[in-house]
């Protein structure tokens, strides 16, 4: 983005509207538009262990696309790979292509911690910071300096918070420390902080595995509630949860691609016999 | 969960047999002159409460084990052969009050309803076969069928419309047996369709 065009988004940010389908400073697009996700030929390899294999998916914008398989299928490699956070891991290399919104997220003039304000990901076990939930919502914000004021970030605060399903249990004790909310409360916060900074794309690892019910229940009301401004990935183990929620089902065995569908009707009948034997539980 | 659809498949097949043993004695007892009504009536409450067995069961199933896929469809088909069996029974009950009804049948030409049991009683053959086996082939043979008892139905009705002189009562016991036939044989083809939707997943197309 050049000066001129970023001076021009810094007058509409203070102008106070954060809801249009505008640019950040980060050049994330503010809610209202998603974007969509291509994989092509995607090898990922742990040094010798070939993890995942010639794998080639869309992820459509404004959808849930669900992974789903038996432990050690790739579904968690395969979800992280969206947004680089195995980079990290020793012995990884991939080969094909991950592109978001046309551009490979593994291009070296990709900045991949850029790249995880555009795919936020939000994990099994709740990881508030031991801080304020104002300041746990407003941490990426200020580090990438997205507000003008004090009042832009009252407003990103709130917006997220609302976004997220938790304004109305926290508005009055935004000063107390996050790690006092309950489990889907801290859920919910980290939810927040994803959204805080603007994502095109946000990534759930089961998010609910760790709740009660009824904060499932709430978790996965606000995943359907995401999906109309964002593109959302699930990976899940929960097949009724999958068949609740998801658009599009990916079902991965060994690293592969077995088949891909749309639910609930996978889920009635799919027509690989391996996914018939996993989702019947037979397949361990 | 295997156990429990082990029960389901026991419980329709026991519902199988006891509606087939209904329809069968029904038309026996017709083509004798002697309706049994207290037995046909005791199997056809017997069969209503099996229905309500299979439902309950079903139901128990979907919530202990939230099913997916073949048992899922396997499931939502039991209820529908559940109903369909215990409607066999509802009207072989129903053909045997024809004679409970109108007394004494035997002046009347048989052969229109004999010919068409027969055709029915083989359909009910099939759908039980087709669906103990799991057989789509068989199931859909069944279905073939379904045309050649609704045609005589028809033929009959017509024949009714177009020969007032023909004996009032002959006409129309013989007229509501085979309606009854009919709706047996269309329950038949239920069974069959249920039995291809569980091998298959393919829905029958709505009429």
């Amino acid at each position: 983005m050049c000066d001129e065009e970023l001076t021009m988004m810094q007058e509409r940010l203070k102008e106070g509207n954060m809801m249009t389908s505008e640019v950040n400073v980060l050049g994330n697009t503010i809610a209202g538009k998603s974007v969509g996700i291509s994989i092509r030929n995607l090898d990922v390899y742990y040094h010798n262990l070939h993890v995942l294999k010639s794998v080639s998916l869309e992820i459509e914008p404004n959808r849930i696309t669900v992974f789903m398989g038996p432990s050690g299928c790739g579904k968690t490699t395969l979800v992280r790979v969206l947004n680089r956070m195995n980079d990290g891991v020793q012995g990884f290399r991939h080969t094909g292509g991950v592109l978001l919104d046309g551009k490979d997220v593994y291009d070296k003039d990709v900045d991949p911690v850029l790249l995880k304000t555009r795919v936020g990901m939000v994990f099994q076990k709740p990881n508030p910071f031991p801080i304020s939930i104002y300041d746990n919502v407003a941490f990426g914000p200020r580090i990438h300096k997205l507000n003008r004021s004090k009042e832009d970030l009252n407003n990103i605060v709130r917006d997220s918070l609302q976004r997220a399903a938790l304004w109305e249990e926290v508005k009055d004790r935004l000063k107390e420390n996050a790690m006092s909310l309950s489990g889907g409360q801290q859920q919910r916060l980290c939810i927040a902080r994803t959204l805080a900074v603007h994502p095109e794309v946000i990534l759930l690892d089961e998010p609910a595995s760790a709740l009660d019910p009824g904060s499932t229940a709430k978790i996965e009301e606000l995943m359907v509630e995401l999906r109309r401004n964002y593109t959302v990935v699930l990976v899940t183990h929960n097949m009724q949860q999958a068949a609740r929620v998801g658009n599009k089902v990916v079902f991965l065995y060994k690293g592969d691609i077995v088949e891909t569908g749309e639910a609930p009707g996978l889920f009635e009948k799919p027509s690989k016999e391996l996914t018939e034997k996993y989702i019947r539980g037979q397949l361990i | 969960m295997d156990i429990a659809l082990e029960r389901l498949s026991s419980m329709l097949m026991d519902m199988a047999v006891l509606s087939e043993k209904s329809v069968s004695t029904s038309i026996e007892a017709y083509g004798k002159g002697d309706s049994q009504m207290e037995e046909i009536r005791a199997w056809s409450e017997e069969l209503r409460m099996l229905q309500e067995d299979v439902s309950e069961l079903a139901v128990d199933i979907i919530a202990r084990f939230q099913p997916l896929a073949s048992d899922l469809r396997f499931i939502r088909a039991a209820m529908e052969i559940a109903y369909g069996f215990s409607r066999f029974g509802r009207y072989a009950y129903d053909i045997a009050e024809v004679l409970e009804m109108w007394g004494d049948l035997s002046k009347c030409d048989h052969s229109m309803v004999e010919i068409t049991a027969k055709t029915t009683k083989e359909m009910i053959r099939m759908s039980i076969d087709a669906f103990s086996n799991r057989d789509v082939e068989l199931a859909k043979n069944v279905k073939k069928l379904d045309d050649f008892v609704d045609e005589k139905y028809r033929e009959h009705v017509d024949m009714m419309i177009h020969d007032p002189k023909k004996d009032v009562t002959c006409a129309m016991s013989t007229a509501l047996i085979l309606r009854y036939l009919e709706r047996i044989s269309d329950h038949s083809s239920y069974i069959g369709d249920s039995v291809i939707y569980i091998v298959t997943g393919e829905k029958a197309p709505r009429k």
